[in-house]
């Protein structure tokens, strides 16, 4: 029946289990999952009490699985609760469907459900019912792990972030001890030699050899284990947060990196289809509605504009408070608007709120949750189809001048929006520089930037194009083709206003659309759209609209009124220029300039810098690398500085008076010793030392070292080692002499010469041994790791002791049981 | 020094054993002396076997007992009467044979014709040294009167105590238990022996001289004593005084309880076990020219000490692990004390 087996078998199945819960919400599936472990380890373990043969143990296995669903699932529908009926399988049927949908739905983790549960419990039982037919009926216990590994990698594929190493390590300890038990059984099927010991254990004497090599199994497993969870922590780059981080941010309840399918797929997708099918309506009492943001791509990687991982914590939820105060938004005009949005049934993966740009206040129901920084509002499981919510925004209006006269952002923002690969052409840099010529300030760059998308520089709105790869695409668009939607103009925009040292990143969502019946707004999916949004500090994020508007454009884009470029804005600007220019050189001109005029040189300076930093960071793994070369020198350089240190230790403590040069020793009692430490407890500490060093010495050469060999009985077998005769053994004898009266006379002898006499010996085990461990016995000292090593075996004594008397016992007790 | 003169009956006490009560340094040194002249006489007739001989001499200093087990002829008698004539003291030898009877060994009161009154006539026991050849045969009362006295170290006879000269010393021969006709000796009472040796063939070079020496004259009929009753007690008394540090004394502690831990043993060794087993080792030592303990000493004497003590389990005695080796394996592992006390 191999009732052990089956019971270890089972314990891998549900260890391993446990690495789905960021999968889940709640535990009911834990229960339901080991309930069908146990239904399987229990059907196996009768059909190997029958002697089925072994095609018929998953058979077996399937059969009581079925009841087991029944039962749990669809008891009303079963004949007296357990008998699977038709009917009964088509609840089983229904809800597995609704587990799948609610499975596509929700990213995870997904909210509990009987249907979520039931597929939980269906891809466990699954994989018990193949442990249990390869580790215990087939008896392969090392492909076992194949499908425990599935059930690990599950969570680690969907997720993208890698699991806690608590998880890891469970599931690789269950799966060792699979391992365990199966060679031990097979081991047990060997049959005992002839030695039939007594078992007990605490006896010194020799234990059966099984138990010696599982207790060597469970130490080559554990500092397996040990190593696969440590090891990546303290290799850089390989795990993204500090080591041994679980779960990450540590806020109430942890947080976790949110992501989601990559939102520029998505619009163009969006765009291409052209479709008039309805995301969302939405009332709103701004006369001039701004456009509905759903995400902020602050970072470019070269490839595309991506948005920084969120770090979500429930701190987050945006219910009932206010949310973060708009970034840089400080002295511009304001006001607050109020927009009803009620999203389209339909809508498929939204899992970003559209709100106007910037919320202050959210009412939805749900766990939706904000990102500081940028104010996206996403959920980690809802959906926004089908919602209706309200959302307070403040929507700035600077005037052109304020704009203008904006100071220099601070430097985080600086530094986090104006990076840019190190690889960007120069001849793009060229590009913005001279487009922009003439500027004055970060606001003309960039109205001159707008200008020349949509009006100067000839691009023609096409929404056939491929999606842009790489910046060699942007380039072609920049200079070659000039075609492209909103994604090239909104990331080219931004890309530029960056090398211009103007903190810029790339907003997604919809245009505030077209105006339906009533004073409800209609937008549809064509309305989709990204936009560049530019710092002012003072102002915050400021839209701008490169992409062409109107009939040959993204037919909803609106200019915003501050860049408008009409006579009534163009005057303005050009009042804006001339009160600062010259009516008031004192006022407005004086506490902006400084600001100013600094601030474009470093805007150059910054163009320049950005790619700097950012290079500094992209060659961030060679630094890496680089910086742990010293790191590994020092590491390996370390036993042998603690060699020395040690030995020099040894020998201040006890402060040997050495052989005064050219003078015969005095007695230890005698006033002759130059240096004089107390001679009371000199001599015997000396020998200690002595001896200490000796046994370095012996273990760094790889000489044994017994600890039931007596000093002179230790000294008899080095000498056996070293040249007869020599000098060596007579030093060899004489520290074995002085430790043994250390250690065991009533007086301790002298000590004069142990010094010398260490090295000599220590000169002679080097001539003795082959140059490798001489080396060795240099280089790296096996001495210095003993400590360590000591620490490490009783931590893994106690862990035998444990395992050895406790599970022993309790597996006993089990297997007692029929 | 006058130690080599004490052939006839001596009135002075010995120089060296004068010394050592004073301080342990020159005693000691005599020790060594005098026990060097005893261990080369008896080693002029027991050819080839130093480890015996200096066992027997450690067990004589330990005042213990001395069981000497082994095959017919290779022996056994002659170190126990070689030992016994290289001291000048009363020697008496007693050959055990299955009708022995209790009062062969501790003596009889006789009825006195002539002054009308039991007189008590001492037995062979009345000895400094006993040899009790063949001890195995004797029925079990023999042996546990003789053992008796050795435990007590007197003997009572109709209810009046006759207290034993030291030094006593009883050196029992007896063939391996397994030969016939034998009574083997129970475990209690081979607990009563310090120490246990066996002889073992002599190596064919030895044989050989044997041969050469043995051929003309017994050799031990030209041995003299080299030390008497009084020198040996003197010797006794700076052993006792040898040093033995805490750690190793810990050390005898730990490897006695080993045996009574050990899977492959049913009874472990005794208290008196361990008694017996420092008291040996100061003798150990002492032979050594050292007034300390090693472990060394302990070491060495663990099997002679111990392992006729110790039964075996009933798996252990057919698997053949004897209790010989579980000593020899016990002192192989355990540690010895390091420094710091």
């Amino acid at each position: 029946m191999r009732v052990r087996l089956t019971i270890v078998a089972a314990m891998a199945t549900l260890l391993s289990s446990i690495g789905l819960y960021p999968l889940f919400e709640g535990t009911g599936w834990v229960w339901s999952g080991s309930g069908a472990i146990l239904v399987v380890a229990v059907a196996g373990a009768l059909s190997r009490r029958f002697r089925l043969p072994s095609a018929a143990g998953p058979v077996v296995a399937l059969a009581a699985l079925l009841l087991y669903f029944t039962v749990r699932y669809a008891p009303g529908q079963a004949l007296l609760g357990i008998v699977p009926t038709p009917g009964s399988l088509d609840r089983l049927r229904e809800l597995a469907g609704d587990g799948w949908t609610a499975a596509n739905r929700y990213a995870a983790p997904v909210p509990p459900g009987a249907g979520i549960e039931l597929l939980a419990t269906l891809g466990i039982a699954a994989v018990a019912v193949m442990v249990d037919l390869l580790a215990v009926r087939l008896r392969r216990a090392a492909p076992a792990g194949l499908p425990l590994l599935a059930l690990y990698s599950v969570p680690a594929a969907i997720r993208e972030e890698s699991l806690s190493w608590v998880a890891f390590a469970l599931g690789a300890a269950g799966f060792l001890g699979l391992l365990l038990a199966d060679s031990r059984e097979q081991v047990g099927s060997w049959g005992r030699a002839v030695s039939g010991r007594r078992l007990t254990d605490e006896a010194p004497g020799e234990r059966p050899r099984a138990r010696t090599l599982m207790a060597t199994g469970r130490r080559l497993g554990l500092a397996a284990v040990t190593i696969a969870v440590t090891v990546p922590t303290v290799v850089p780059g390989v795990h993204p947060r500090g080591p041994l981080a679980l779960g990450g941010g540590g806020g109430q309840g942890g947080s976790q990196t949110v992501t989601t399918p990559d939102p520029m797929v998505s619009l163009k997708r969006e765009l291409t289809r052209q479709s008039d099918q309805v995301v969302l309506t939405y009332r709103t009492d701004d006369p001039a509605p701004d456009y509905l943001r759903l995400y902020a791509l602050d970072r470019f990687d070269g490839d595309r504009w991506i948005y920084s991982p969120l770090q979500s914590s429930p701190r987050d939820r945006v219910a009932g408070r206010n949310l973060p105060s708009p970034p840089g938004l400080l002295t511009a005009r304001s006001r607050a608007v109020t927009t009803r949005i009620s999203v389209a049934d339909r809508v498929r993966n939204m899992t970003f709120l559209p709100a106007p740009y910037a919320p202050s206040t959210v009412s939805i129901e749900g766990d939706w949750r904000v990102d500081g920084p940028s104010l996206m509002i996403y959920s980690l499981r809802e959906s926004a189809a089908g919602r209706d919510y309200t959302v307070t925004s403040v929507r700035t209006e600077p005037s052109p001048d304020q704009l203008a006269r904006a100071g220099s952002p601070g430097l985080e923002v600086m530094h986090q929006h104006t990076r840019l690969p190190a690889d960007i052409p120069p001849q793009l840099r060229r590009l913005a520089d001279q487009v922009t010529a003439g500027a004055r300030s970060p606001y003309e760059q960039a109205l001159k930037l707008q200008r020349w998308f949509t009006e100067t520089g000839g691009f023609v709105y096409d929404t056939t194009t491929t999606a842009p790869r790489g910046t060699s695409d942007l380039v072609d668009f920049l200079q070659g083709s000039k075609r492209g939607y909103c994604e090239q103009f909104a990331a080219s925009m931004a890309m530029m206003a960056r090398m211009l040292g103007i903190p810029a990143r790339v907003a997604m969502g919809y245009t505030s659309g077209s105006r339906g019946t009533g004073d409800e707004w209609v937008v549809r999916s064509r309305d989709a759209h990204a936009w560049p949004e530019l710092y002012f500090e003072g102002a915050g994020w400021m839209r701008f609209e490169p992409t062409p508007s109107g009939p040959t454009g993204q037919g909803s884009a609106t200019v915003p009124s501050y860049t408008r470029e009409d006579a009534d804005g163009e005057q303005r600007t050009q009042q804006g220029e001339q009160t600062a220019d010259s009516p008031s050189p004192s006022g407005a001109e004086e506490s902006p300039t400084p600001g100013r005029g600094p601030d474009r040189r470093t805007d150059n300076g910054d163009t320049s810098a950005a790619p700097d930093l950012e290079a500094g960071s992209e060659n961030g793994p060679p630094v890496g690398w680089i910086a742990a070369v010293p790191l590994v020198l020092l590491i390996l350089a370390a036993p042998m500085a603690a060699r020395l240190l040690a030995r020099r230790r040894r020998w201040s403590q006890v402060a040997v008076p050495r052989p005064a040069p050219g003078g015969r020793p005095g007695p230890a009692s005698g006033g002759r010793v130059p240096y004089g430490p107390p001679p009371a407890t000199d001599p015997a500490g000396a020998a200690h030392a002595a001896w200490r060093e000796l046994r370095a010495d012996a273990i760094d050469h790889g000489l044994t070292w017994r600890a039931a060999d007596s000093p002179r009985a230790t000294a008899r077998r080095l000498a056996e080692s070293l040249e007869p005769g020599s000098p060596a053994v007579a030093a060899l004898e004489r520290i074995a002499r002085a430790e043994e009266r250390a250690r065991y006379a009533p007086a301790p002898g002298p000590a004069d010469t142990l010094r010398e006499d260490v090295r000599t010996v220590r000169e002679a085990f080097g001539a003795a041994v082959n140059r490798r461990a001489r080396w060795r016995a240099r280089l790296a000292p096996p001495s210095t790791m003993e400590s360590f090593r000591k620490t490490g075996s009783r931590a893994l004594d106690v862990l035998d002791r444990l395992n050895a008397t406790r599970l022993r016992a309790f597996l006993h007790r089990l297997t007692r049981r029929p | 020094m006058a130690i080599g003169t004490h052939g006839e009956s001596s009135v002075n006490p010995p120089v060296p054993a004068r010394g050592a009560s004073r301080d342990g340094g020159p005693g000691l040194s005599g020790l060594a002396q005098v026990a060097t002249k005893i261990r080369d006489a008896v080693e002029s007739v027991i050819e080839g076997k130093p480890r015996a001989v200096r066992l027997a001499l450690t067990v004589l200093l330990a005042e213990g007992h001395l069981l000497i087990e082994d095959v017919p002829g290779v022996g056994k008698t002659m170190l126990a009467k070689a030992l016994a004539r290289s001291i000048d003291c009363s020697v008496r030898r007693v050959q055990f044979t299955p009708d022995l009877l209790p009062g062969d060994i501790t003596g009889v009161s006789a009825y006195n014709q002539e002054l009308r009154e039991f007189e008590f006539k001492p037995g062979p026991v009345f000895a400094n040294l006993v040899v009790g050849d063949e001890v195995n045969r004797a029925s079990p009362k023999t042996q546990s009167a003789l053992l008796e006295c050795m435990e007590e170290r007197q003997v009572t006879v109709d209810g009046t105590t006759y207290p034993l000269e030291p030094p006593f010393m009883v050196i029992a021969t007896q063939n391996p238990v397994e030969m016939e006709g034998t009574y083997p000796l129970p475990e209690a009472q081979r607990d009563r022996f310090t120490a246990r040796i066996s002889m073992g063939y002599p190596d064919p070079s030895a044989e050989l001289e044997m041969l050469d020496v043995h051929g003309q004259s017994s050799p031990l009929d030209r041995l003299t004593p080299v030390a008497d009753a009084h020198d040996v007690r003197a010797l006794i008394d700076v052993v006792r005084r040898v040093h033995v540090a805490p750690g190793v004394r810990q050390y005898a502690v730990d490897l006695i309880t080993a045996t009574r831990r050990h899977p492959d043993l049913r009874l472990g060794a005794s208290p008196r076990a361990t008694l017996q087993l420092v008291r040996a080792a100061r003798a150990y030592a002492a032979l050594d020219d050292r007034d300390y303990v090693v472990p060394d000493d302990l070491q060495a004497l663990a099997v002679p000490v111990l392992a006729h003590r110790l039964l075996p389990t009933a798996e252990a005695q057919v698997e053949r692990r004897m209790p010989e080796q579980v000593v020899a394996a016990l002192v192989d592992r355990l540690p010895v004390p390091g420094p710091g006390r």
